[in-house]
């Protein structure tokens, strides 16, 4: 049930610290509209300035530059406090001296609600996170996973217009914080409220979002679903970034046309998916995720490359190849165990073209993770 | 990452709050010291800090002034230090009881000691006659170094103590386990780690021992400081731009040293937080290092002991040195007429700063920490003035300012506030003095305690609509109330206690115990004296008692900070 209100839109937000010649740009020129109800997550390793850019929605930073507007009204001069937006911090921030349920209660008390409806509505989130029976207990009484639902539920509670995750989940372990992203994508779903979510989990991200910004070195680096970011990433860092891949030099470009290119790669022809700048630059690479790649055993002189560990897990097993593009990981699932290619021996792979993607390559070097 | 926090725009209730500090800072702290300035550059003080090149008599009093903040900062620190390392590396019987004397100064009247020493060893003295039967020089340099080290090694040893308990042990097992021995480790590992807090300790006795001045008249004999000096110009001669030159060149140092502390205390707070100890501190066992040790903290704790049965036994004798029969004389008199008074209003005008004084450093506090990105520390800096400034400064300052009504442009801003004639005789000068000395202490323990507190905490209440005014009351006022109580305690024994402010500005009206037991020690009526100190020193303890009891009353509820913070 989407909504008609949190509508966010930031236009060219800026961040500037320190001055002089400490002068670091933390996010620059940054521009998203959100849709209302829409789920984005703001992706990137630490430093990319994600945390700033929620910071500055939620008012705690003042942007340099830029305007962040909600339904059409600009928050920019608006503190913390006289913006509809509730927040979950990393830390969860429960105030320690109050009660579960007078931490859920603050925001309506600090919106002079009526004694009854405090009650009734404080008793509703409570039960919809299912901690009912610990209303009385202290923050401290509670595990982590219960504090998180709390600071999820006090920030709920006041329906605000946005909802903003600040790495809420890097406190959990990985059990809990499988259950928590189910929880709370549910809960985001039902109440239809606009979320930015901030992590550096891609797991979490994909998992979560309808949208992901990865950002790197302060600037928005890629926008999109989650199956375009994961099938068609602009550049090799987000390739590299969410999930594993695999980057083929490419022998030979012998046409190309709008999203297409043919190719030849390993001594093969193909035609593959192409990002429109990749067919302009000098050298693109072809991206295959190891879950498109399968291996075979292969006679030394047919051979793509030496197989160098192979790690078994039962339900795949994943390869690890040295070849002349690199080392290169493969992923077979549900395998035969005496099929398997053993360290040592020659191997040959193939995959299916259309789940590979040429990119432009920007020189970097690529590692896996 | 790092991310620079308090960068939000400022709502109106932070404004109003930097408004009302800085409003508050300027009257009581800036225009009095900034009046001494100016008074000690008119006709008069001129003459006073150019005797300060020309006439040795002037340098004489200046070298005398440092050289004994030199040796109460040297030897006071030595003391603290024996003491906390005994306290963290000696196990013994009776650390408690050793813990107890080493804090017991701070809350003596600062000259309870100096009278307590002169009747012991002072001109036909209890011990000096009765035992030695001579006349040792306890008046002058000796004496004063005696009691003002006596007086103030428990900063020394406090500061200390928490260093030491916080290092590491693990260090010195990793030097252990290289090879160097017990001696050398301390040589090596322990001492370096510990010269900042050596360092900021020295400096904070300097400066307590430069600024005071109830002991050089007392017990200073020939030997005169600038503090005194400029009492005497100011009471005894009448000059008034004198006395505010001697002030001033006494400001120099003072301000020196404080702002070199400051420095090193921030060094020192690398090696405060080093986390929680990870093995077992290596205690000191060898036999003669150990009972060495343990004589020379006993015997300071004796000399201690001593010095406090003298105050409180000399209340009771009848005539010291004369007559030893136990007597309720002394107290009958101080109970009779002024000293009725002076108790009452003492303890009132206490009572009136102590709560002011703690809401005040803690508003500061807040703000330093969570509000302000820029002049924080400047903020910070002129909060700490109040306790940094030798209080006959502050006080001489007071005089110049306060004496006569405030008028810009011929309207009166502020009314007379002290001396004679003054609106509620004065009384409204001295509660000012008590605020600005005695705040300092709650702002720093609120300091301290906000920066442990996850400022996401603040954040998460002004996200859910809270404004500033509701969050530093229902949040950030509620989180550190323990070191607001404890705060308010430091205050109210600081504003019993003090005496170098107090008596530029006491009036008939408003006796004020410590000018009133100045006032007995001068004339010798040691007895009287006594009396006046022990009955002080009751108040202090009964007021911090019934406080203490307050802080674990409303602590006991359960509800402790979560120790989780941002990473």
């Amino acid at each position: 049930m989407a909504r008609d209100t949190g509508n966010l839109k930031l236009t060219n937000v800026t961040k500037v610290f320190g001055n002089g010649d400490d002068k670091v740009t933390a996010v620059d020129k940054f521009n998203l509209t959100i849709k209302p109800g829409e789920f984005v997550t703001l992706l990137g390793p630490s430093g990319c300035g994600k945390t700033t850019t929620l910071r500055m929605i939620a008012g705690f930073e003042t942007p340099t530059e830029g305007d962040i507007a909600l339904d059409g009204k600009s928050m920019k001069n608006l503190t913390p406090d006289k913006r509809p937006m509730g927040m979950v911090f990393q830390s969860y921030a429960l105030f320690p001296h109050m009660s579960v349920f007078e931490n859920v209660a603050y925001g309506l008390r600090v919106q002079r609600l009526s004694k009854s409806e405090i009650q009734t509505r404080v008793a509703d989130v409570l039960a919809k996170i299912s901690l009912s029976h610990l209303a009385q207990r202290a923050p401290n009484q509670l595990s982590g996973g219960q504090q998180q639902r709390v600071a999820l539920a006090r920030a709920m509670v006041v329906e605000p217009k946005v909802l903003l995750f600040d790495e809420p989940l890097s406190n959990l372990d990985a059990k809990l914080r499988a259950q928590m992203r189910v929880e709370i994508r549910e809960i985001q779903q039902s109440l239809g409220i606009t979320s930015v979510f901030v992590t550096h989990d891609q797991d979490e991200a994909m998992s979560l979002s309808d949208r992901i910004v990865v950002m790197r070195n302060a600037v928005v680096e890629q926008t999109g679903t989650p199956d375009e970011i994961y099938r068609k990433p602009n550049s090799v860092f987000v390739a590299d970034f969410i999930g594993r891949s695999n980057f083929f030099k490419v022998d030979k470009i012998k046409s190309k046309s709008s999203g297409k290119a043919k190719i030849e790669v390993n001594g093969k022809r193909m035609e593959v998916p192409a990002h429109p700048k990749a067919t302009s630059t000098s050298n693109p690479v072809l991206l295959v995720r190891p879950e498109s790649i399968s291996v075979k055993a292969a006679k030394p002189t047919k051979a793509l490359g030496t197989v160098t560990n192979i790690v078994f897990y039962g339900n795949h097993v994943e390869y690890s190849i040295a070849t002349k593009h690199g080392e290169i990981t493969a992923i077979e699932s549900d395998p035969v165990y005496d099929e398997i290619v053993q360290p040592g021996k020659g191997a040959t792979f193939e995959f299916d073209s259309s789940r590979s993607w040429l990119i432009p390559s920007d020189g970097t070097v690529v590692h896996e993770e | 990452m790092a991310i620079r926090r308090q960068s939000a725009k400022l709502d109106l209730f932070t404004k109003l709050a930097i408004f009302v500090i800085v409003l508050i800072l300027s009257v009581l702290i800036l225009i009095p010291i900034g009046n001494v300035l100016y008074k000690s550059f008119q006709p008069g003080g001129i003459d006073v800090l150019r005797a300060v090149i020309e006439n040795d008599y002037t340098r004489q009093i200046i070298m005398n002034t440092v050289w004994l903040g030199t040796s109460v900062g040297a030897i006071g620190t030595l003391v603290g230090f024996l003491l906390a390392y005994v306290q963290v590396r000696v196990n013994f019987k009776g650390k408690k009881l050793l813990h107890v004397l080493s804090l017991l100064p701070l809350v003596s009247p600062p000259f309870a000691f100096a009278t307590a020493v002169i009747v012991l060893f002072g001109r036909s003295g209890i011990i000096s006659n009765g035992i030695f039967d001579k006349q040792p020089m306890i008046y002058g340099y000796k004496g004063l170094v005696l009691v003002l080290a006596t007086s103030y090694f428990p900063v020394a040893y406090m500061n200390l103590l928490g260093m030491l308990r916080s290092l590491d042990p693990a260090v010195d097992e990793a030097a252990r386990s290289l090879g160097a021995s017990k001696f050398k480790i301390f040589r090596t590992v322990t001492l370096p780690l510990l010269i900042p807090g050596i360092g900021a300790s020295f400096l904070l006795l300097f400066v307590e021992a430069i600024a005071d001045l109830a002991n050089p008249l007392v017990i200073g004999g020939d030997y005169t400081v600038l503090a005194s000096r400029a009492y005497i110009a100011i009471s005894g001669e009448y000059n008034i731009p004198g006395g505010a030159a001697y002030s001033t060149i006494l400001l120099i140092p003072a301000l020196l040293v404080f702002i070199i502390q400051r420095y090193w205390s921030q060094k020192a707070d690398v090696v405060t937080v080093t986390g929680k100890p990870s093995g077992q501190v290596d205690m000191i066992k060898t036999p003669h290092a150990k009972y060495s040790l343990l004589f020379l903290a006993w015997t300071i704790a004796a000399f201690v002991v001593l010095v406090y049965s003298m105050v409180i036994m000399g209340s009771f004798f009848k005539v010291l040195k004369v007559d030893y029969s136990l007597t309720l004389d002394n107290y009958r008199y101080i109970f009779s007429g002024v000293g009725n008074d002076a108790v009452f209003t003492t303890t009132m005008l206490a009572l009136i700063a102590t709560p002011i004084a703690g809401f005040f450093g803690m508003m500061l506090a807040w703000v330093i920490v969570r509000k302000i990105k820029r002049g924080g520390q400047a903020l910070d800096f002129f909060g700490m003035l109040g306790l940094a400034l030798p209080g006959t400064v502050l006080g001489i300052g007071y005089a110049f300012t306060f004496n006569s009504p405030i008028q810009i442009l011929g309207i009166t801003i502020l009314p007379q506030l002290a001396g004679g004639g003054a609106i509620l005789g004065g009384a409204v000068a001295i509660v000012m003095v008590y605020v600005i000395r005695s705040s300092p202490a709650g702002q720093r323990s609120g300091i301290a305690n906000l920066q442990q507190i996850d400022p996401a905490i603040d954040e998460a209440s002004a996200s859910l609509g809270a404004s500033g005014g509701r969050t530093f009351r229902k949040i950030s006022l509620p989180l550190i109330r323990g070191a607001f109580l404890t705060g308010l305690m430091f205050a109210f024994a600081r504003s019993m206690t003090t005496l170098s402010p107090i008596i530029f500005i006491t009036t008939p009206d408003t006796p004020i115990l410590t000018s009133l037991i100045l006032a007995e020690a001068d004339t010798v009526r040691y007895g009287y004296a006594f009396a006046f100190c022990t009955l002080l020193i009751a108040i202090v303890l009964v007021v911090m008692g019934l406080i203490n009891l307050i802080v674990r009353k409303t602590q006991g509820t359960g509800y402790r900070p979560i120790t989780v913070s941002a990473g």
